[in-house]
């Protein structure tokens, strides 16, 4: 990890210095303070203001891990014979994670039941992109847009059934679902007033149960 | 086929030289044998067969495509 030692007059001054040598911004680095420094009297008793700035592991490498990954995937979707444009959305300009999405027509093959064939692709992804980089990143794999609409219609579906559980005050038990699936239903219910959710079953068959909270 | 088990394969050992893929066909079936590196053989089976059941799924994607069924054997 990079990081480097600036004394100056000022701890602002130091800080400046410190960006300037590494050429990054404020919000890319940790710093902390060693020594405040004084200013003394007249130049008597003044004593430098000493930092450490270090540079934070993912936002040093925040450019390298869209673009390795983007390559990633497009070697694999092109290996698998399938023609397709690969997209890097961020959050905002280099932040995490990083989330590709793939763009293009009869995709629905990459997908597969459930999201299963998307599932393997991103976990694949992150397994070289780990290998790679030596660390483990958040990438999220996306088919046009596929995660993004099932995960609004999970959410609108958590809502409605979290109504029925509360007026017919009875349990309901969705669908087997995959891991990423089951956090937004429990996301989404977290904060409701009236019902609580738990996950159930084992491997493939997990499902979420949305039970009325016990007052 | 051969190509993606190979590509995955030689991205997440240890020895990449070490990385054998061949395809041949049995009967209606491809067979894809990935031959690694003693060392690595976990890699690519990955914990609780995580790894080798991804490309197992990315396979089986493309074997539907061209109307056929693949096995993978990690040897």
């Amino acid at each position: 990890m990079k990081e480097v030692e600036v004394s100056a007059k000022t701890v602002d001054e130091a800080i400046q210095m410190a960006l300037e040598q590494l050429g990054v911004d404020e919000d890319q680095v940790e710093v902390v303070v060693l020594r405040k420094g004084k200013s003394g009297v007249l130049g008597v008793g003044a004593e430098e203001a000493r930092i450490k700035v270090r540079l934070l592991p993912q936002l040093q490498e925040k450019d390298d891990v869209a673009k390795v990954a983007m390559e990633i995937l497009e070697t694999l979707v092109k290996s698998m014979g399938i023609v397709a444009e690969i997209r890097a959305t961020q959050a905002s300009a280099g932040e995490l994670p990083v989330t590709l999405n793939i763009e293009g027509d009869d995709l629905g093959i990459l997908i597969g039941r459930r999201g299963q064939t998307l599932a393997s692709l991103q976990y694949i992804v992150r397994l070289i992109v780990a290998e790679k980089l030596k660390m483990w990143v958040p990438i999220n794999v996306d088919v046009v847009g596929y995660k993004k609409r099932r995960y609004e219609s999970l959410r609108s579906l958590a809502l409605r059934l979290a109504e029925q559980v509360k007026t017919r005050r009875r349990p309901i038990t969705l669908e087997p679902m995959p891991a990423d699936e089951r956090r937004i239903i429990h996301l989404a219910l977290s904060d409701h007033p009236d019902v609580s959710t738990q996950s159930m079953g084992e491997g493939e068959a997990r499902k979420v149960a949305i039970l009325l909270k016990k007052r | 086929m051969k190509e993606l088990v190979e590509y995955i394969a030689k991205s997440i050992v240890s020895v990449p030289d070490d990385v054998k893929v061949t395809e041949e066909a049995d009967g209606d079936i491809v067979v894809v044998k990935l031959e690694v590196a003693a060392d690595d053989k976990g890699r690519v089976i990955g914990r609780q067969g995580r790894v080798a059941e991804a490309m197992r799924t990315l396979l089986r994607v493309m074997a539907t495509k061209e109307g056929t069924r693949v096995r993978l054997e990690i040897v």
